[in-house]
């Protein structure tokens, strides 16, 4: 079998490509790891969460779903539709004050890390 | 909130709005899942909640025409009748507010309604503060254990007399041969 099929042979393995793209991780990728292994994301996830729950945020963004919900028929709304319906207002109505908190401790952590 | 967008953004900020944007996204995923659930399941109660109700049953039950879901009058749970009685439990099953199961008395052998099977029992034992004679028969109620003896009645199964009431069972079977199995013998 080998000898009738040198084309075997001499493919090139698949993962090659990939394995270039792979070998630099995106600096976002670092930053992500180095957010996660520490322990700062959770962290952040859970600042965040509070002063949203704080200035009403998540209230407003559960009357959203609500209205949606009653308006489409509670048993026709999927989690991907409740998504799309929040994301954009919910993005423009975060408290300036909110995110410029949460910026500042990523901003920290970044420098933390000596990556920048 | 504008405004910071239009500032030229260095890298590092540029990461680091990035990262928030990632946060939000987690956030308002967790959010739309919770909303999501509390659609499906009816948890979401409005001011005018009968309004509510049949609105969410019409809805229900043209799905249900359309999905051949199986439509039910119950309504969202949470309402009806109170929780988790009522509604739909965790099998798509009903159940009526008041128990319909017909269950054998342990004290008089009679069929009873299980939701009034509590009221059954205080007429059946005698309601333990009111103080009965110690009757062994009794032929104006029907009933055909003296309520004195009702708490050896419960005794007598594991055929052990308690001694302190050695004089109890005695008059407990005089009234209740027709039961064998429930009265005690032993003398």
């Amino acid at each position: 079998m080998v000898c009738g099929r040198r084309a075997s042979i001499n493919r090139p393995p698949t993962p090659s490509a990939e394995e270039d793209r792979e070998k630099e991780p995106s600096l976002g990728e670092i930053i992500n790891i180095k957010l996660v292994e520490s322990g700062e994301k959770e962290k952040l996830m859970e600042l965040l969460r509070e002063r949203l729950v704080e200035c009403g945020w998540r209230d407003e963004m559960k009357a959203l779903c609500r209205a949606y919900a009653r308006k489409k028929g509670r048993n026709n709304v999927t989690v991907d539709d409740l998504i799309h319906v929040i994301t954009p207002k919910g993005r423009a109505s975060v408290p300036d004050s909110v995110k410029a908190e949460l910026l500042q401790r990523i901003r920290s952590f970044l420098m933390s890390t000596s990556l920048r | 909130m504008s405004s910071s967008n239009d500032a030229p953004l260095s890298p590092q900020s540029e990461l680091a709005l990035s990262c928030f944007e990632e946060l939000l996204n987690c956030v308002v995923a967790d959010v739309a899942s919770e909303c999501h659930r509390i659609a499906r399941l009816g948890l979401d109660r409005s001011v005018d909640s009968e309004e509510e109700e049949l609105r969410v049953w019409a809805a229900r039950t043209t799905a249900a025409t359309a999905g051949g879901e199986h439509p039910h009058p119950g309504g969202g749970g949470a309402a009806e009748e109170g929780g988790s009685k009522g509604g739909v439990d965790v099998f798509g099953e009903t159940h009526p507010a008041i128990a319909a199961d017909v269950v054998e008395c342990m004290n008089c052998g009679r069929p009873v309604v299980a939701g009034r099977f509590a009221p059954h029992l205080e007429k059946c034992m005698g309601k333990g503060r009111k103080a009965r004679p110690k009757i062994t028969r009794s032929s104006s109620t029907g009933r055909t254990r003296s309520s004195n003896g009702s708490t050896a009645a419960f005794y007598s199964p594991y055929s052990t007399p308690n001694p302190n009431r050695a004089s109890v069972p005695n008059g407990v079977t005089d009234g209740s041969t027709a039961r064998g199995d429930y009265s005690n013998h032993a003398a």
